[in-house]
């Protein structure tokens, strides 16, 4: 494993189903357009048959980071790959978002252990888990009007069959969709459980153009979900006067020092319409833009042009996504997988503050957490959107240690001042942070 | 690192006959013929299920069998 690439390690079975797949058609076209992670074969070390090298992503994210839309094409890049294989004799064993990332503003599929030859007669082992980690979730957001995000950072194997029945209105049931994948696999699984019935699917004339065709019409399915991200509460927040006003004065400040450091990855931390985050593409760097409204997060998403390297990411900020699975080690938390050479937190830290009620000093020392140079923009407390975001607090509410001197003992604690500046308007003002 | 224990559900499994549309149907009927005669042969002639010979369909019960 070194900085750019990633190893994977393969038995004899492993590296058989490898080089079906390195054989392929469907490796030959879903490498180059970007459908399918790179791979290329390297000495194995002892002990093994086999061993891969892959490209290093990044940012690693996970499907309740992603919003609906994200989701929606990892699904159809799932069932697009299925289709793919199947037509050359292979199959995709599993079927979890976890092997899906965003690459350059699309999915890409990174498992390439998934891959094997099909067995003759063999059911989709993965259809039960495509359904709970990929469908019912698309189904919550577009069917039930429920965000899926929740439900599967509580429990990433996803909603039961059982569960979604228990959610999906009553119209819902009786559509095709509703009725076949919802309602008819919770009563089998309920009836069936336990039974081996691989070898009587196989007895009985199961083929892979059945699972071709149930792919097929899932991919209709997957395709009719829709949901209208357009009533987010931060949907709007570039038309704000202060955000037009300050912009122009941001921007520059931020494209100064993105032509000074050239940093491979800046994480946007409240990254809105992505504005920002757009300028660090346009500068050579990965931007990874965090923000906590997925309505915004995914028009952003949809807006963006293949090709930039942008990667969404949907997190609460004063709730990110923690540490999970085995150990506690298997899924990191959010901040321990992305690593940045630039953090931005422009119009964050007063949110933070007084919407949140995070003292000022534990910002300046989360930020401080990253280990990288921070762009960030401090809001005083005289500022009209503070008297907004505190209309409904007293004082005696509010934490002490909130004024731009404050910040400034704060941030000597950690950082030098590489360059600040004062906004137009005079109650706030941007910096560019080194770490001591 | 990821540890992915993946469960298929027996039903989800039988489930596909059906999906796969027109064609699935009758390897859904013998599959689930198959079943059936297993059942009973396993059981002796414990009381089978006629309902589940083909039908595998409808909305799944308000009460869970065990």
């Amino acid at each position: 494993m070194g900085d750019t690439t990633v190893t994977r390690l393969l038995d004899e079975r492993g590296l058989a189903d490898w080089r079906v797949l390195a054989d392929s058609q469907l490796f030959a076209a879903a490498v180059p357009d970007g459908r399918l992670i790179a791979a290329r074969e390297v000495p194995a070390p002892e002990g093994y048959a086999g061993s891969l090298e892959h490209p290093r992503l990044p940012a690693i994210t996970y499907p309740f980071e992603w919003t609906f839309s994200m989701l929606r094409d990892a699904a159809l890049l799932q069932l697009d790959l299925m289709a793919a294989s199947l037509s050359e004799g292979m199959i995709l064993k599993d079927a979890t978002p976890y092997n899906v990332q965003f690459v350059g503003g699309r999915p890409q599929f990174i498992d390439i252990g998934s891959f094997e030859k099909y067995r003759a007669g063999d059911p989709w082992i993965g259809y039960r888990q495509f359904c709970r980690q990929f469908l019912y979730p698309l189904m919550l957001r577009a069917w039930v009007g429920v965000p899926f995000q929740a439900w599967l950072r509580g429990d990433p194997e996803g909603p039961t069959a059982e569960e979604m029945w228990r959610l999906l209105p009553g119209r819902r049931r009786l559509s095709p969709g509703g009725l076949l994948h919802v309602g008819m696999q919770a009563r089998a699984e309920r009836r069936m459980k336990g039974e081996a019935v691989r070898s009587t699917l196989a007895a009985a004339g199961f083929s892979s153009d059945l699972i071709a065709a149930n792919v097929s019409k899932l991919k209709a399915l997957v395709e009719s979900f829709a949901w209208d991200s357009d009533d987010g509460s931060w949907v709007g927040y570039q038309s704000c006067d202060h955000v037009g006003r300050d912009r122009r004065a941001k921007s520059e400040f931020l494209v100064g020092v993105l032509e000074t450091m050239r940093p491979g990855t800046m994480l946007d931390l409240g990254a809105n319409d992505g504005h920002f985050s757009r300028l660090a593409v346009d500068a050579g760097s990965v931007a990874i833009a965090v923000d906590g409204d997925e309505a915004v997060l995914d028009r952003l998403y949809r807006s963006h042009l293949p090709n930039g390297h942008l990667v969404p990411v949907l997190a609460d900020l004063s709730n990110p996504s923690p540490s999970q699975g085995w150990a506690s080690v298997e899924r990191p938390g959010l901040f321990e997988r992305i690593r940045p050479d630039l953090v931005l937190a422009y119009g964050l830290i007063h949110h933070l503050v007084y919407t949140s009620s995070i003292p000022l000093a534990y910002v300046v020392d989360w930020l401080a957490t990253f280990r990288a140079d921070v762009v960030v923009e401090f809001v005083s407390p005289d500022d009209p959107m503070v008297e907004r975001l505190t209309a409904n607090k007293r004082a005696e509410e509010l934490h002490p240690g909130r004024r731009q001197e404050d910040f400034d003992r704060l941030l000597s604690r950690h950082f030098d001042v590489v360059a600040s500046r004062p906004l137009e308007g005079g109650t706030r003002q941007v910096y560019h942070l080194r770490p001591r | 690192m990821i540890f992915a224990y993946l469960d298929p559900g027996s039903g989800s499994l039988i489930l596909q006959a059906v999906l796969g549309g027109a064609a699935g149907v009758g390897v859904a009927a013998k599959a689930m013929r198959h079943r059936w005669k297993m059942r009973k042969m396993l059981e002796g002639d414990a009381e089978a299920e006629p309902g589940d010979t083909e039908e595998g369909a409808g909305a799944p019960a308000e009460t869970q069998e065990s």
